[in-house]
């Protein structure tokens, strides 16, 4: 049997071995170090001048006086505008509350089927509103953002069916697209709403 | 000889770990401060009480009728990390507000500091008030972090049966006038979309987002889940602190600033954090400092006018880290 010669030229090799390890674990420790260093301090590839654009936004306008069928029409949109408001951050606040695992899809459908009768509500008191001619823009924005309300409230409650979560992800595009437009109105009809906060 | 192998490969992963955390403890990080947006002529008593008018007045701190306030955004450099303090807001053309001006959008005002909003690592809101938690969507990298408390909070004011007591407007002439106000759908629907992304820390309490860059929570110092970001810097530590805190001024001088949700106490008590925690009133830096820019508060002499007149400041360098003045 050779395992005796073996076994002691094992022991050597295995020794030799450790050493080996040994060394690239200080060597290999070392240059982590370094790098890890020169990581933290290395400057920043990019490179940017910095010139002056000129003036592509505009600043403050002076808005003109608003005519009494307009003041009419801001006023008579204002309170269906506050519940509109209301009800839609109600809605991310169920989708939100389910993504933070506070609540289940079968809740997100108890929140959010009540928001589409309200939506449907507010479409009916908005259709009667008198429109003046200078405010058919405003009123067709606003139509359009309580139509996506409306369809981003019926995409929503259907997770509470299947618990996919691409219906949450397709309403809040519709409510985010909705927003913008409640800001582009409410910039005409309510300048003052949005003061430093 | 097996010790001595063992002894060495040891000190090796024991040399590793104690150069990573020198390092990560060494680390300094780069701060710019980016004005997103000006609002115009506001009534210096209505952002500082302390600060109102009088007509005739002879004293410093109550002749001056109005001030421009900024909407300054943090941005901070720290190893890989590109990280906001605060994402101003979305003010495009479709929206002219009275009263504002000097508005860019916030990825344009990085590239000209040498940034891509793909860059932007972390997003740390002080509040989510809608000029203070804007423009989400437009850094697809970034994760958000806001306090948990400052969403239920939100929640409480919404659903709350008296609507003077309110999470959105309930008053054509503003949030003034509804003490819980300042998240319209549109900021909401930002933070939401975060979520839905995983792209989302929701905090509770404190939290070190990168190595010395830390979250202090600063509950009612404004908004319900307000929060504060420490961070190191060559010039000391910085604490933001968004609308929790008032001013320069306000802050060295023990003024309270934007009470229409605060808890002034508990703004005194965040003031006080930022004294114990980089040892004075200098470092503390708040989102609409009127004096930003100028000769008069020294963290932001190195200032230079960017898109639309919107102004920026380089802060703090770290070792290595170029200039962006232009």
């Amino acid at each position: 049997m050779s395992t005796p010669a073996q076994s002691s030229g094992s022991k050597r090799t295995f020794g030799a071995k450790q050493l080996l390890t040994g060394l690239a674990l200080i060597a290999l420790g070392a240059i982590a170090a370094v790098a890890v260093l020169r990581e933290v301090t290395r400057a920043p590839s990019n490179s940017g001048s910095a010139a002056t654009v000129g003036n592509a936004y505009a600043g403050t306008v002076p808005r003109p006086a608003r005519t009494a069928a307009e003041e009419s029409y801001a006023t008579g949109l204002w309170p269906i505008h506050e519940i509109v408001q209301a009800s839609a951050v109600r809605m991310t606040f169920a989708g939100l509350s389910y993504k933070m695992g506070e609540i289940d899809k079968v809740e997100v459908k108890k929140r959010v089927a009540p928001l589409s009768k309200v939506f449907e509500q507010a479409q009916v008191k908005f259709d009667a509103l008198p429109v003046p001619a200078s405010m058919q823009t405003q009123h067709e924005q606003y139509a359009e953002a309580l139509r996506l309300y409306r369809n981003a409230s019926t995409e929503m409650v259907k997770v509470a069916q299947d618990g996919k979560e691409e219906h949450l992800v397709k309403a809040q595009a519709m409510s985010y697209s909705a927003s913008e437009n409640l800001l582009r109105v409410g910039d005409v009809l309510w300048p003052g709403e949005h003061r430093p906060n | 000889m097996k010790k001595v192998i063992g002894t060495l490969a040891s000190l090796g992963l024991a040399a590793v770990g104690l150069f990573g955390a020198v390092a990560a403890q060494a680390q300094n990080c780069s701060v710019w401060l980016v004005e997103s947006s000006r609002f115009m002529n506001v009534p210096f008593g209505a952002f500082m009480p302390d600060r109102a008018y009088v007509p005739g007045s002879n004293n410093p701190n109550n002749n001056v009728n109005t001030v421009d306030l900024p909407v300054n955004v943090g941005v901070i450099k720290c190893g890989k990390e590109l990280i906001l303090y605060d994402s101003g807001w979305k003010q495009q053309d479709y929206l002219k507000m009275t009263g504002s001006d000097h508005w860019a959008p916030l990825p344009d005002q990085l590239k000209m500091l040498g940034f891509n909003a793909s860059d932007v690592t972390k997003i740390v809101i002080g509040h989510g008030h809608w000029d203070h938690a804007g423009q989400l969507m437009d850094f697809p990298n970034a994760v958000l972090y806001v306090q948990r408390e400052e969403l239920k909070g939100i929640e409480w004011a919404l659903n709350y049966p008296n609507p003077k007591i309110a999470a959105v407007n309930t008053s054509p002439g503003g949030c003034m006038r509804t003490p819980a106000c300042g998240y319209p759908p549109k900021t909401l629907d930002e933070i939401y979309g975060k979520v839905l992304a995983g792209k989302a820390m929701i905090v509770d309490g404190e939290a070190e987002i990168a190595p010395g860059v830390k979250i202090h929570p600063a509950f009612r110092a404004h908004t319900a889940g307000s929060q504060l970001l420490e961070v190191p810097t060559s010039i000391g530590k910085l604490v933001f602190g968004s609308d929790a805190y008032s001013s320069y001024e306000g802050i060295r001088d023990w003024m309270i600033a934007n009470p229409q949700q605060t808890d002034t106490v508990q703004q005194f008590l965040a003031y006080e954090k930022c004294y114990k925690i980089t040892g004075g009133y200098q470092n503390c830096v708040s989102a609409h400092e009127p004096l930003s820019y100028t000769d008069k508060y020294p963290l932001t002499k190195n200032s230079w006018i960017g898109i639309n007149g919107s102004r920026m400041a380089e802060i703090a360098l770290n070792p290595g880290e170029r200039s962006r003045h232009p």
